[in-house]
């Protein structure tokens, strides 16, 4: 079943005269319980294309469906609504509240989902062990570990259940050590919770976490790689190769 | 680009964001220029008539540049410290930091001295409109003149340049602190702290409290007769200030939080919108703000606490008047009684005559007075002469032979000394005396103020009693009135003829000869320009703790955008977010507010009775009025973040 269904994705930026396409039809499905990411070099349409998916931005043509329901043509109002149920997001610079404890930020979807009370301590609850911040629940995001931000920010994303969770360079602030013990936990939830995850991201090492890596190339969709039944590094060693075929630079850093 | 464009350009971007700076700016040259032209236009002079209403204006406005100049400072701090990312990068490609500096003087110029003229002119033109409130608010019939003062102008511009260099100052001393990487890191260095509510805080918190309970407690017992020597009354004040001062500031400081972080201690990590923009963004500002927000408290308080006080004495001119005064002419005497009604026939004015003989009777109150002990007066020295009338000129007291009961009460008096609700006082003839039992006061007024020997009561007797103390009186004691005919003119609007005639005649140079119109227009101008004055500093008070709160909130907002963007991503909308922030300003706003409120509430409540003998309605005209006025400045901060949220997304 699939869980995402866009068709025809268009974005352009600027005006009649000065216009900028940086989405050029882009058709994408993602099933449900599949872990996929989007790779591309700077420029090629990886965030515009994720904020499109995840209805923070509008597209100027195209379709998106996200468990059969089409929101593209939703109110401010009604998409606020559609985020709230069924969406998660993780971001490269953490978003985390700063006045807000690490509880009270992983616990913010619930509230604005309005679950009980009870059920929100039982979600948190389960989430955190998950993710093993348990034992920072009273700290202040700035008294915490970059590492242990992504993972709060992570928590916060899985803790409502959403249909699907969108990351946009998770990775990206974090050393190579937190950065593994992140996407480790991502893929456990993944494959636990039967959660949908599309990640946006440069780094080929975080992509190979991934059951499918999407390439863009200008606004439009180059290739796929499916990871099949291989094993993470000869998949790294694929998504390392397709890189180099789509662009000049290998290393955007 | 040179560098006078980059000036230019910088100008026009700012004025859009900074208007309301300008508008505050404008609006204060305004006030102060009208202010002054007034302190020189001639036609005040006779406004003046030796009630020194010039001496009031310069006072007041002293303490106008005073809350200027540090309304202006604290402005431009914090729009300098808005832009500390553009000097950052002006330094960034090469200016040194006199040329920064250069700029940021030259625009600062023109937006000032352009807001300046601007100011001026509008001080100018509505110095007419002031000048006719004035003179609405006096009831003196004089016209106002549009009159340009060289004076005035040059007082306002060395005035303001003078503050501008202060500013300059400031500037330069924060530019010249400033390096490039922080420059850059301003706006998110100052969350960095930790931040945990600690005892201590609730500790401090709670002190915060009771010392505010403590000022208001001292403040009740102010007048209550406990302090009597004026040191005593002076030491208290000075208590009084310091610990609600400091009290209000350590509630800043410790309790807000405090109560804050219980709430969401209880809510368990499960915080909704609302509670996210209000309680815990207002939790870790409230200390850093409570500086701020103790002087804003302190402002409003005191500009509330002397509005009031002085509407209070304006407001009940005409009550007082009523009782200092019981008919519309009181005349001791008479011949010039006769006088008068005879020309009063001659115009055909209808009256009412009422006449009293007064009598002096030395009456030993010792026993019925309270409050006196720590005065350490003698017995003899309560031995005072007092007024005693026959109960059959006071109308509807009918008294026992041995009762009588005192009238014309005076507030201010029972302030000082309290009378039991019962016991016995003793009324002394020259040969005899008479002991009466003491049945109580009577909110009631029979005689004018004047011939009361200074404001004592009055004591209504038998007639039985009064015809034989009459007989007995001492002449040693007697004033130098001995009759009191008031005259009441049946149709009120044929008074200001009769007044007329009451001038005329001459009749109203004699002592104790009394017109209630005259009187009520004498306290007009008295009191009325000193209403006018408080008003006017009064609206600058608002309007300068307005803004600052206002400019401290948008700030906030540009701060917390990041916030605003993570929550609209995780699905609250822009209502959500709204409503969220209406809590918020209206805590923001509300507290200080609130916390004003109350404490004028105690200050007025302490001594409003020697301003005047109306309490309630004219404190809350003027806290509605100063509610609403200043309710603008919230709902403008909302407004604001109105915008911000859209832009967030």
């Amino acid at each position: 079943m699939n869980m995402l269904e866009a068709q025809k994705l268009h974005k352009s930026y600027g005006n009649k005269f000065n216009r900028q396409e940086v989405l050029k039809g882009i058709d994408i499905q993602v099933e449900k319980g599949e872990f996929v990411g989007i790779m591309g070099p700077s420029g090629s349409g990886k965030t515009t294309l994720l904020n499109v998916l995840s209805s923070i931005d509008r597209v100027s043509q195209g379709t998106i469906k996200i468990e059969g329901k089409e929101f593209t043509r939703m109110k401010d109002k009604q998409l606020a609504e559609f985020r709230k149920h069924h969406l998660g997001f993780i971001f490269q610079d953490y978003n985390l509240l700063d006045t807000l404890t690490v509880k009270e930020n992983i616990m913010l979807p619930l509230t604005v989902k309005k679950v009980s009370k009870d059920k929100a301590q039982q979600l948190y609850k389960s989430i955190v062990n998950e993710l093993g911040i348990a034992d920072i629940g009273d700290k202040y995001p700035n008294e915490i570990s970059g590492g242990q931000k992504q993972r709060t920010s992570a928590a916060r994303a899985f803790v409502h259940q959403p249909s699907i969770i969108f990351a946009d360079e998770p990775t990206g602030a974090l050393d190579s050590k937190a950065a593994s013990n992140l996407l480790n936990k991502l893929s456990d939830l993944n494959e636990k919770l039967e959660a949908t995850i599309v990640m946006v991201t440069h780094d080929p090492l975080a992509a190979s976490y991934c059951s499918r890596v999407v390439f863009i190339k200008d606004g439009q969709i180059f290739t796929h790689l499916n990871k099949g039944q291989e094993d993470r590094q000869s998949f790294f060693n694929d998504i390392i190769k397709t890189q180099g075929v789509l662009g000049g630079v290998q290393y955007e850093y | 680009m040179s560098i006078n464009q980059l000036i230019f350009r910088n100008l026009r971007k700012n004025i859009r964001n900074y208007y309301l700076y300008v508008f505050a700016l404008i609006f204060s040259v305004a006030l102060y220029f009208a202010f002054v032209t007034l302190q020189y236009d001639p036609s005040m002079d006779e406004v003046e008539g030796g009630i020194k209403g010039a001496a009031a204006i310069r006072v007041g406005s002293i303490l106008l540049i005073a809350i200027v100049t540090v309304f202006l400072i604290y402005a431009n701090n914090l729009f300098i410290k808005r832009r500390s990312k553009e000097i950052g990068l002006l330094q960034l490609v090469g200016l040194t930091k006199g040329k920064i500096f250069q700029i940021l003087s030259i625009e600062n110029i023109m937006l000032y001295f352009g807001s300046m003229l601007i100011g001026i002119f509008l001080g100018f033109s509505s110095s007419k409109l002031i000048m006719m409130i004035l003179i609405k608010i006096l009831g003196v019939e004089e016209t106002a003149v549009l009159r340009f003062s060289l004076e005035a102008l040059i007082q306002t511009v060395i005035v303001f340049a003078g503050i501008y260099v202060v500013i300059l100052l400031m500037n330069a001393i924060f530019i010249k602190r400033q390096r490039i990487i922080s420059l850059f890191n301003r706006t998110s260095s100052r969350e960095g702290k930790r931040r945990r509510v600690s005892i201590i805080e609730m500790i401090v918190g709670i002190i915060g409290l009771a010392l505010i309970g403590l000022g208001y407690y001292l403040s009740t017992r102010l007048f209550g007769g406990e302090f009597m020597m004026m040191e005593q009354l002076f030491i208290v004040m000075v208590i009084i200030l310091a610990s609600v001062i400091i009290g209000s500031y350590l509630f800043y400081k410790g309790s807000v939080s405090f109560i804050f972080n219980l709430i969401r201690k209880k809510n368990a990590g499960y915080l909704t919108v609302n509670k996210v923009l209000s309680l815990s963004s207002i939790m870790f500002r409230m200390k850093s703000n409570s500086f701020l927000l103790t002087v804003i408290t302190t402002i409003s308080a005191l500009a509330i606490g002397l509005l009031s006080l002085t509407y209070i004495s304006y407001y009940s001119i005409e009550k007082n008047a009523d009782s200092n005064i019981v008919h519309h002419f009181s005349i001791p005497n008479l011949e010039h009684a006769a006088q008068f009604t005879e020309a009063l026939d001659e115009e055909q004015i209808e009256y009412t005559r009422t006449e009293i003989d007064l009598l002096n009777v030395n009456a030993d109150i010792s026993e019925i007075a309270g409050g006196l002990e720590d005065l350490n007066l003698k017995d003899e020295d309560l031995l005072a002469p007092m007024v005693v009338i026959p109960e059959s000129f006071a109308e509807d007291i009918d008294l026992a032979e041995n009762e009588t009961l005192f009238v014309n009460n005076n507030h201010a008096l029972q302030a000082f000394m309290s009378f039991k609700e019962t016991g016995k006082i003793t009324l002394a003839g020259k040969n005899n005396t008479v002991e009466l039992n003491f049945i109580g006061l009577k909110d009631k007024n029979v005689l004018p103020m004047r011939l009361t020997n200074g404001g004592l009561p009055v004591a209504v007797v038998d007639d039985a009693v009064y015809q034989h103390l009459a007989k007995d009186a001492e002449a040693s004691i007697q004033g130098e009135f001995s009759i009191h005919v008031g005259i009441d003119i049946n149709d009120e609007r044929e008074v200001k003829k009769a007044d007329s005639i009451f001038q005329e005649r001459g009749i109203s140079e004699w002592a104790g000869h009394e017109s209630r119109i005259e009187y009520v227009q004498l306290q007009k101008q008295i009191l009325g320009i000193g209403l006018f004055v408080v008003g006017f500093l009064g609206v600058a008070f608002l309007i300068t703790s307005g803004c600052i709160l206002y400019f401290k909130q948008m700030d906030e907002s540009e701060e917390e955008k990041g916030s605003y963007t993570i929550l609209r991503k995780l699905g609250f909308t822009k209502e959500d977010l709204l409503n969220g922030i209406k809590v918020k300003q209206m805590i923001n706003f509300g507290i200080p507010l609130l916390l004003g409120l109350c404490h004028s509430y105690f200050a007025v409540k302490s001594g409003w009775f020697f301003f005047g003998t109306e309490l309630w309605t004219p404190m809350i005209i003027v806290m509605v009025l100063y509610t609403l006025l200043y309710s603008i400045f919230g709902m403008l901060s909302v407004l604001y973040s109105k915008r911000v949220i859209s832009e967030s997304l």
